[in-house]
């Protein structure tokens, strides 16, 4: 027993400090740890309870509803207040009152409102890693094009940063168009040539290709020496084939360029001063927002040619073959090859399957026309030998038409018993 | 007399301690009302998933400025930060992203002409499913929650920095004022309340998505099933998911 001692008094060690081990981490664990694995559980409730300082923008729409609606409209739709504005935590606190509210100052409150030069190229900087599609401003050029004799001039001395380009109907009722290309999307600068006239040129959807009329009748007006049709109906390209077409003709819209600025130059282009230019304020009722076309239409082009007609010449019929061939692309931006299969099938259509021959009276009953594109010829003589629906007097007829054909050209359609019936 | 002192000492003592007793559970009641949280049960609910699509991106970096607001980033460092990756003629590749981004980009890296391909990549913490930053934790501060956002317990942390040398996106920070680590919370106090995380809801041109991927009739599971996506450094095994739409070959 002597010689075993030392071992027990080993083992009461041990054993007192693993007892003081688990009380220790008993008491230093903290609260909620290991509830539902290994961490606290109490730190993501502390985390959920974090200050909220960015605001959204419904929370500005509840107060700030007309400009609300105005950003809406245009063409910043998608950009949140917060990005031009800041954070807006302070803001509103001080005007929705409660906790901590009388702490706040009214300097602390104000939003940033003026927002410098920098700040609007944050966004529309020309730069290569820009999607391409996207509205970017070279300064230089920009204000080479308009004219602007001061290079200090700020975006929102001509842009309002609410309704960038004064669309006339909602942005986002933009229609749906298939791809409309400018030479500059892909070329540095404007070439000379027409991509018509170079060999192999992939083959690019323009204006004139569907609207030809506008297109002429614009090229015979003064507008055209200057700008293109995408500088008014301004694009927004939005995958590989289609894009939206905005609409514009709004008088502000106008005034862009043509408005009487300082910074601007005086001569090119023609500008007016808005109040002295509308000598009698009657002309502007109440909302009209393309008043300048009201006058200047014929600056411009036709508008009652705007109205959608088919945009394929009268013969089409006969010389789409050839167009289809060179250009399928071209016909592709608004048909579909399903389309063209649906007259061009070397085997029959999917229609006329086992069921066909039944079915098929009902469909030719109804309307023709569909099964004329092929069945062009002779229609149905081609099998029934005669006119279909039996004609009038087919009852006097018929006794011709079977001894000519033999009865089984009837047997067809009608079962051997039809004739029992009668006979 | 010496005995009357005595009991009213102790009278004095049982009073007294009782007040406190009582006045401290009170207290307490009233800390714990403070809290408005969700529920463990409502949290599995929940797996925040997120969505970057570079083809959208136009680097103007407004993110990087709601963010650095939200959660009073630091100087020098970001949360999220935006990349942009320039290829040349000779197929040269240049990556910057100056201050991370927060004041946009200036000029193109190579002239405009040789320039032949170029984009932005918006960058965050990727929340894995098998994170190597919470695996090396040695005091549990760094862990999933249950709805699967990888967070720090700033209480806990000891500011060693084994986490900010895991992680292969370095998407973490030593917060130098605080003296623990630092990340991305997916806004965790915003997107339980029903608002989008601030670089979400910052961004001008609908270049990031965030949402439950454990909804099937949310928007990011419509989108994820509808576009081809890709991760980042998927080769490691860490299960990201931060999904990349038209993720380019150079992306690191």
């Amino acid at each position: 027993m002597k010689n075993k001692k030392h071992i027990i008094i080993f083992f009461c060690v041990v054993l007192i400090i693993i007892i003081i081990g688990v009380i220790a981490g008993k008491i230093t664990r903290p609260k909620s740890y290991g509830e539902h694995g290994n961490y606290r559980y109490n730190a993501v409730e502390e985390l959920q309870n974090q200050k909220i300082i960015n605001q959204d923008i419904i929370t500005c729409s509840e107060c700030h509803k007309e400009i609300y609606q105005l950003h809406e409209k245009d063409a910043h739709y998608n950009v949140p207040c917060v990005d031009c504005h800041g954070p807006g935590d302070l803001h509103t606190q001080y005007h929705q009152g409660g906790e901590g509210s009388g702490n706040i100052s009214k300097e602390q409150a104000a939003m940033q409102k003026e927002y410098k030069f920098e700040g609007c190229l944050y966004c529309h900087r020309k730069l290569k890693a820009k999607p391409f599609d996207f509205p970017q401003v070279d300064k230089n050029e920009h204000y080479k094009f308009l004219n602007v004799t001061n290079p200090e001039t700020k975006c929102i001395e001509c842009h309002s940063p609410h309704e960038p380009v004064f669309l006339l109907t909602d942005a986002r009722q933009a229609r749906l168009h298939p791809v409309v290309y400018k030479c500059t999307d892909c070329h540095e600068q404007k070439p000379e040539k027409s991509h018509r006239d170079v060999p192999g040129h992939p083959s690019i959807f323009e204006c004139r290709d569907c609207h030809s009329q506008v297109v002429k009748d614009f090229n015979d007006r003064s507008h055209h020496n200057y700008v293109d049709c995408r500088t008014c109906h301004l694009y927004h390209r939005e995958n590989e084939t289609t894009g939206r077409i905005y609409k514009n003709g709004n008088a502000k819209f106008c005034l862009l360029c043509h408005e009487k600025k300082p910074f601007k130059d005086e001569k090119y282009p023609p500008k007016i001063e808005w109040s002295t230019h509308i000598g009698n304020p009657d002309i502007v009722s109440k909302g009209d927002a393309k008043i300048c076309l009201n006058c200047h239409v014929d600056k411009i082009h036709k508008m009652d040619l705007l109205v959608k007609a088919d945009p394929h010449p009268e013969n089409w019929k006969s010389i789409h073959r050839e167009t289809a061939r060179q250009n399928l692309s071209v016909c592709m931006n608004c048909h579909t090859m399903n389309q063209c299969y649906s007259c061009h099938m070397k085997n029959k259509p999917a229609s006329h399957n086992f069921n066909w021959r039944k079915q098929h009276s009902k469909i030719a009953a109804g309307n023709k026309s569909s099964c004329e594109i092929c069945h062009r010829k002779d229609g149905c003589f081609s099998c029934h030998k005669t006119e279909m629906p039996h004609p009038k007097d087919w009852q006097e007829k018929h006794k011709d038409f079977i001894s000519k054909n033999g009865k089984t050209i009837c047997n067809n359609c009608h079962k051997e018993e039809f004739c029992k019936q009668c006979h | 007399m010496e005995k009357m002192e005595r009991r009213q000492f102790i009278k004095l003592g049982i009073f007294s301690t009782a007040g406190v007793l009582i006045g401290s559970f009170f207290a307490f009641a009233d800390n714990e009302k403070k809290l408005e949280v969700k529920s463990y049960n409502d949290l599995l609910n929940y797996d925040w998933g997120y969505i970057v699509d570079t083809s959208r991106c136009i680097g103007c970096g407004a993110c990087v400025r709601a963010c650095k607001m939200e959660n009073n980033v630091p100087d020098n460092y970001f949360r999220t930060w935006v990349e942009r990756y320039e290829i040349n003629k000779d197929e040269k590749i240049r990556v910057d992203s100056p201050k991370g981004a927060i004041e946009s980009f200036k000029e193109n890296n190579f002239p405009a002409s040789e320039i032949v391909k170029a984009f932005f990549v918006p960058k965050l913490c990727n929340h894995c499913y098998d994170s190597p930053c919470v695996q090396v934790c040695p005091v549990g501060a760094s862990y999933h929650s249950p709805d699967k956002v990888v967070l720090i317990d700033k209480e806990h942390c000891v500011g060693c920095g084994y986490c900010v040398q895991a992680c292969p996106y370095s998407c973490r920070y030593i917060n130098q004022e605080k003296g623990t680590a630092d990340k991305c919370t997916f806004c965790y106090h915003r997107i339980h309340k029903g608002l989008a995380p601030a670089c979400v809801n910052a961004c001008p041109r609908n270049a990031r998505l965030y949402g439950n991927l454990k909804d099937p009739e949310s928007k990011i599971r419509k989108v994820l099933n509808q576009r081809k996506y890709g991760l980042l450094k998927a080769e490691l095994g860490t299960n990201p998911k931060c999904y990349y739409l038209e993720l380019d070959m150079e992306i690191k």
